[in-house]
C-alpha cells in the first residue's frame, strides 16, 4: 500500500463503553486515502461503534481521531462531514415519509435564492445523476416508504455518494442486496478508491471483502486483533481471528429428508405479484428460493404466512387444505417467518430477550390463566444459551444487541412456537460467520426433528449449499425447481436475472 | 430483593421520587397537610383521576391516545341519574347498566379508531364532543340532583375505616397491574405499542388489542363518572371537564410513553397521587386556581423531563466525577417486565 504516505485518518487507541460492554478497548487503525479497509469481526465485536465514532455519532472516551496530522473531536455528525467523511449506517436513516431526492438532500438542501426557496430541481437533477452514475433506476420523486429493503438500501448508499467526501464509511451496504447490486456497488467502490477516495468498508461477507478490500482489520471483543494486507491472509486466518478457534466446515449441510409431504402449494396467485405458483416441500427438506431481489421471493413467503390474500389456488399443510386469512391463522397452522426485516418486522425493543421469544407461544407458559414469568424466564435463558445469544440481552431490551444476536432472539420465538414449517427470509443477513454456521446448524437441527425449511437467501453460496432443492423465481413466478447438487451458481444467478447465456449477473 | 431494587431502579423510581418530593415539601409549608382528615380528603379527590388514568396508560400503551374519558364520565353520571331517578330503576342494576354503557362507549372509540383506522387521536376528540353532546341532549342541559339516598354511601362509605374510593381505586390499580404483566392480553397491549408490525407477524391480533384497551378505558372511565355522580349524588352534563388531560397527565408523569409499549400502572398511580397532592398542597396554602394550573403544566414538563434525561444527566454527573461509565441507566427504555 502507500504505507509511505502519511494516513488520512488515524485512530488511536479508541475506546468506548456502553452500559455493561466495552465496545472498544484501545483499538489502533490507520485508514489512507485511496484504499479499502475492511473492517470484520463477529456481531457486537464493535465494528459499527468504530465506524459511529469516526462519523461523530459517538464520542469515545479515549483515544484521538487523527485527521492528517491534526487531531479532531466531533461533537455532532455534522462535524465529520465538513472533515469529509460520509457514513452508510447499517441501520437506515432515512425518513420513510419524504421522497428520495428530499431524503438524499435532507438537512443541507440546495437553496437557490432567499426569496424563491429551495431549489427543487436542482436537487431532483443532481439526484438523477447520482442514480444514473450508480446505475440504479429511480423516480427521485418516489416516496421512500413504498420502495423495498434493497431500494432503500441503495438510496442510502446514493446519500452517501451524494456528499463529497474523502473517506466513505459502509456498515454493511450489502447486507439487504441482491448480487446484481452489489456488484454494482462493488464496481463503484474500486473506482472510487482508484479516485483517491478512503473507504471502510464492514461486512460479514468475507468472499466480498477478499473481492475488494486492500486491508482488513480483525475486531473481536472490542479489541483490534490485527490489520494486514488482504492478499497476504486466507479466508479461515481471518475466521480464525474472529471466532478465536477454527470452523471446520462453513456449509455443514445434512440430508434429512424424507418422503412424507409437509407443504403442498397448488397454483397460488396474490395480488401482490405472485403469479401461478405450485411446488411442494417434504419433510425434513430444506426448500431454497433464489431469484434476484424483488424478483417475488418474499411475496410467496408473505402469501404462506397469510399476509397477502390469495386471489387463486390452495395451500395444503400435512395433506390439510389451510385457509390464511393472517399471520396468527399461519401460526395455529404451524408455520412461522422469520421476516427480513429484523429491526423493522421481528424485534421489540420494549421487550428484553425472553419476552421476544415468548411471545410467539404465551399459550405455553400459562400457569392456571396467568403468565408463568419464572417459566418465561428459564424459557428465554434456555434459547439464549442454545443458540449462543450474548446472555446480558436476557435481562436487557433487545435494542442493545448487536445486530446477529438480535437475529438470534427472532430466529429463536420461532422455535419456542414450534412451527412445522419454517420460512427463513435471508436469516444470515448481517449476521457474523460464527453465528451464521449457528443458523445453519439450527436449520439442520429442524430437520432431522422433522420440521421443514423454506429458505430464502441472496447469499447464492449458502442457498447451493444449505438447500435441498431450490426453485428460481421470477416476475413471481417458478422458472425450475432441480435438485440443489446438480445446480452451479452460474446457472442459478443467469436463469435467476434472465440473462440465460451471458451471464454477467 | 435484587428484583425489588432493580423494580425501583427502572420505571417507578421517577414517579416516587416526584410523589416524596411533593410530600416533602408540602409538608414543610402547612402542618395540615399531614393530617388523617386531609389525607383521606386527599384519596377521595384523587379516586376518580386515578381510576381514569388506569384506562389513559392502556390506550397509551399501545400507543393510542384517548381524549374522551371526561364526557364518557359526564355522560354516565346523566344516565346514571335518569335510569336511577326518572325511570326508577334499582341503582344496583343502574350502576351495572351505565358501567356496561362504559363498556359501549370504549368500543365505539376503539373500533372507530382500529377498524375504521382513523388516528385515535381524531376518532376520541371526536367521541369526546359526541358524548357530551350526548349527555347535555338527554338532561335537556340541566343538572339532575339527589339521584338515590343510597348512592352517597359507595363514595362517602368507609370499610374498616378506609374510605371507599381509596379502597376501588387499589384494587382496581391491582387488577390492572396483574392484567398488565401477567396476561397474554395485557402482553399483547406492550407487544403492539412495541412494534405493531412486529406484532402482527407474531400472530398477535392487533386490530382487536387495540380495541380491548380503548374497552377498558371506557369502564374505567364509566367507574370515575359513578364515584363523580355518587361523590355529589347528582348527574350534570357538565362533570369531568379536564378529566382526560388530568388521566393522561398522571400517565405521563409515571413514564408512560406516548410512542407506546413503555410505562406501567403502578406508576401511573403514582404520577396521580403527585397530581392530588400538589392541588391539595396549594389549596392548603390558598394558592389560587390559576397558579395550581401553572404548577400542574409544570410538574408534566419536569417529569417528563427527568425521564428524559436521565440518561444525559448521570453521563454528564459520572463525567464531572469521573466515575465508572456503563452503571448509568438508559434513560427512556424500560422493559415490561
Ligand atoms: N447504543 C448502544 N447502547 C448500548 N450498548 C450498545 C449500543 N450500541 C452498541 N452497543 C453494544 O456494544 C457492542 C458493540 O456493538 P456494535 O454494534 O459495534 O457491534 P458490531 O460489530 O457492529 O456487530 P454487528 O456485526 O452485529 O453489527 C455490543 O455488545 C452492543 O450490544
Ligand atoms: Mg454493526
Amino acid at each position: 500500500m502507500k504505507n509511505t504516505k502519511p494516513p488520512l485518518w488515524e485512530l488511536r487507541e479508541i475506546s468506548k463503553a456502553f452500559p455493561g460492554v466495552q465496545a472498544l478497548d484501545k483499538v489502533s487503525v490507520s485508514i489512507f486515502a485511496g484504499e479499502i479497509l475492511a473492517l470484520v469481526g463477529e456481531n457486537g465485536s464493535g465494528k459499527s461503534t468504530l465506524a459511529k465514532c469516526l462519523a461523530g455519532v459517538h464520542q469515545p472516551e479515549s483515544g484521538e481521531l487523527i485527521h492528517q496530522g491534526e487531531p479532531v473531536e466531533f461533537a455532532h455528525p455534522f462535524e465529520a462531514r465538513e472533515r469529509g467523511v460520509a457514513t452508510i449506517y447499517q441501520e437506515f436513516s432515512l425518513v420513510p415519509t419524504l421522497s428520495v431526492a428530499e431524503n438524499i438532500f435532507l438537512g443541507r438542501y440546495v437553496v437557490k435564492s432567499k426569496l424563491t426557496g429551495i431549489d427543487w430541481e436542482m436537487m431532483r437533477q443532481q439526484t438523477s445523476e447520482i442514480l444514473n452514475t450508480l446505475s440504479i433506476q429511480f423516480d427521485p420523486d418516489e416516496v421512500v416508504r413504498d420502495l423495498s429493503v434493497a431500494e432503500q438500501q441503495l438510496i442510502e448508499i446514493t446519500k452517501a455518494m451524494s456528499v463529497d467526501s474523502t473517506l466513505l464509511i459502509m456498515d454493511e451496504p450489502t447486507a439487504a442486496l441482491g448480487l446484481a447490486e452489489t456488484r454494482q456497488l462493488h464496481e463503484l467502490i474500486l473506482r472510487l478508491a482508484d479516485q483517491g477516495q478512503a473507504i471502510l468498508y464492514i461486512s460479514h461477507r468475507l468472499d466480498e471483502i477478499f473481492q475488494i478490500a486492500d486491508r482488513i482489520t480483525v475486531l473481536k471483543d472490542g479489541r483490534c486483533i490485527d490489520t494486514q494486507p488482504a492478499s497476504s491472509l486466507e479466508m479461515m486466518e481471518v475466521v480464525r481471528m474472529m471466532i478465536g478457534f477454527d470452523i471446520g466446515q462453513h456449509y455443514p449441510k445434512e440430508i434429512n429428508v424424507t418422503s412424507e409431504t409437509c407443504l403442498e402449494v397448488d397454483h397460488i396467485s396474490t395480488e401482490t405479484g405472485v403469479n401461478d405458483v405450485s411446488f411442494d416441500i417434504k419433510v425434513g427438506e430444506v426448500f431454497g428460493l433464489g431469484g434476484m431481489v424483488g424478483a417475488g421471493r418474499t411475496e410467496i413467503a408473505n402469501a404462506l404466512f397469510g399476509l397477502d390474500r390469495l386471489t387463486e389456488g390452495s395451500i395444503k399443510l400435512y395433506g390439510e387444505p389451510i385457509q390464511l386469512s393472517n399471520p396468527a391463522d399461519a401460526i395455529h397452522a404451524g408455520i412461522g417467518l422469520v421476516p427480513e426485516n429484523r429491526k423493522e418486522d421481528g424485534l421489540f425493543f420494549n421487550f428484553n430477550g425472553s419476552l421476544n421469544i415468548t411471545l410467539s407461544r404465551l399459550s405455553s407458559i400459562l400457569k392456571w390463566g396467568f403468565l408463568n414469568l419464572t417459566q418465561e424466564h428459564q424459557t428465554g435463558k434456555y434459547y439464549f444459551e442454545k443458540l449462543n445469544i450474548t446472555s446480558s440481552g436476557l435481562e436487557r431490551s433487545a435494542q442493545f444487541l448487536s445486530g446477529g444476536n438480535q437475529q438470534k432472539v427472532v430466529i429463536a420465538r420461532w422455535l419456542f412456537s414450534q412451527a412445522k414449517l419454517l420460512i427463513f427470509d435471508e436469516p444470515t443477513q448481517g449476521v457474523d460467520i460464527g453465528a451464521k454456521i449457528e443458523v445453519y446448524r439450527v436449520i439442520n437441527d429442524l430437520t432431522s426433528q422433522g420440521y421443514s425449511v423454506i429458505l430464502i437467501s441472496s447469499d447464492y453460496l449458502e442457498l447451493l449449499a444449505m438447500s435441498d432443492r431450490i426453485a428460481i423465481v421470477r416476475d413471481g413466478k417458478i422458472l425450475q425447481i432441480s435438485p440443489a447438487k446438480e445446480l452451479t451458481e452460474y446457472e442459478l444467478l443467469s436463469i435467476a436475472s434472465g440473462a440465460e447465456g451471458n451471464g454477467n449477473g | 430483593m435484587n428484583n425489588l431494587v432493580k423494580f425501583f431502579r427502572s420505571a417507578i423510581a421517577g414517579p416516587l421520587a416526584a410523589l416524596i418530593i411533593a410530600v416533602i415539601l408540602i409538608s414543610l409549608t402547612t402542618d395540615r397537610f399531614l393530617t388523617t382528615q386531609n389525607l383521606i380528603n386527599v384519596s377521595l379527590q384523587v379516586s376518580t383521576v386515578a381510576i381514569a388514568a388506569i384506562g389513559s396508560t392502556l390506550v397509551i400503551l399501545t400507543a393510542d391516545i384517548d381524549l374522551s374519558p371526561g364526557s364518557a364520565a359526564a355522560l354516565t353520571t346523566c344516565v346514571l341519574a335518569i335510569l336511577v331517578k326518572n325511570m326508577q330503576i334499582p341503582l344496583p342494576l343502574g350502576i351495572l347498566l351505565v358501567l356496561v354503557m362504559g363498556i359501549g362507549l370504549g368500543f365505539i372509540n376503539g373500533f372507530i379508531s382500529s377498524y375504521g383506522r382513523i388516528p385515535s387521536f381524531v376518532a376520541t376528540l371526536a367521541t369526546m364532543s359526541m358524548y357530551r353532546g350526548l349527555a347535555f341532549l338527554i338532561t335537556e342541559g340541566h343538572p339532575i340532583f339527589s339521584i338515590s339516598p343510597n348512592l352517597e354511601q359507595i363514595f362517602y362509605g368507609k370499610l374498616l375505616g378506609i374510605p371507599l374510593p381509596f379502597i376501588y381505586m387499589l384494587v382496581l390499580y391491582a387488577a390492572a397491574a396483574i392484567f398488565l404483566r401477567r396476561t397474554r392480553s395485557g402482553r399483547a397491549i406492550y407487544a403492539v405499542g412495541g412494534n405493531e408490525s412486529a406484532a402482527h407477524l407474531s400472530g398477535i391480533h392487533v386490530k382487536r388489542t387495540r380495541l380491548l384497551a380503548f374497552i377498558l378505558a371506557g369502564l374505567a372511565a364509566a367507574i370515575a363518572g359513578t364515584l363523580m355522580s355518587a361523590r355529589l349524588n347528582s348527574g350534570s352534563p357538565n362533570y369531568g371537564v379536564g378529566l382526560e388531560l388530568a388521566a393522561i397527565a398522571a400517565a405521563v408523569i409515571g413514564g408512560a410513553s406516548l410512542a407506546g409499549g413503555s410505562g406501567n400502572v403502578v406508576s401511573t398511580l403514582f404520577g396521580a397521587l403527585t397530581v392530588a397532592v400538589v392541588q391539595n398542597g396549594l389549596n392548603l396554602n390558598a394558592v389560587p386556581a390559576a397558579w395550581q394550573n401553572l404548577t400542574l403544566g409544570a410538574i408534566i414538563v419536569l417529569a417528563v423531563g427527568v425521564d428524559m434525561w436521565r440518561g444525559d444527566i448521570g453521563k454528564n454527573l459520572s463525567r464531572i466525577f469521573s466515575f465508572r461509565k456503563g452503571d448509568e441507566n438508559p434513560g427512556r427504555q424500560r422493559t415490561a417486565s
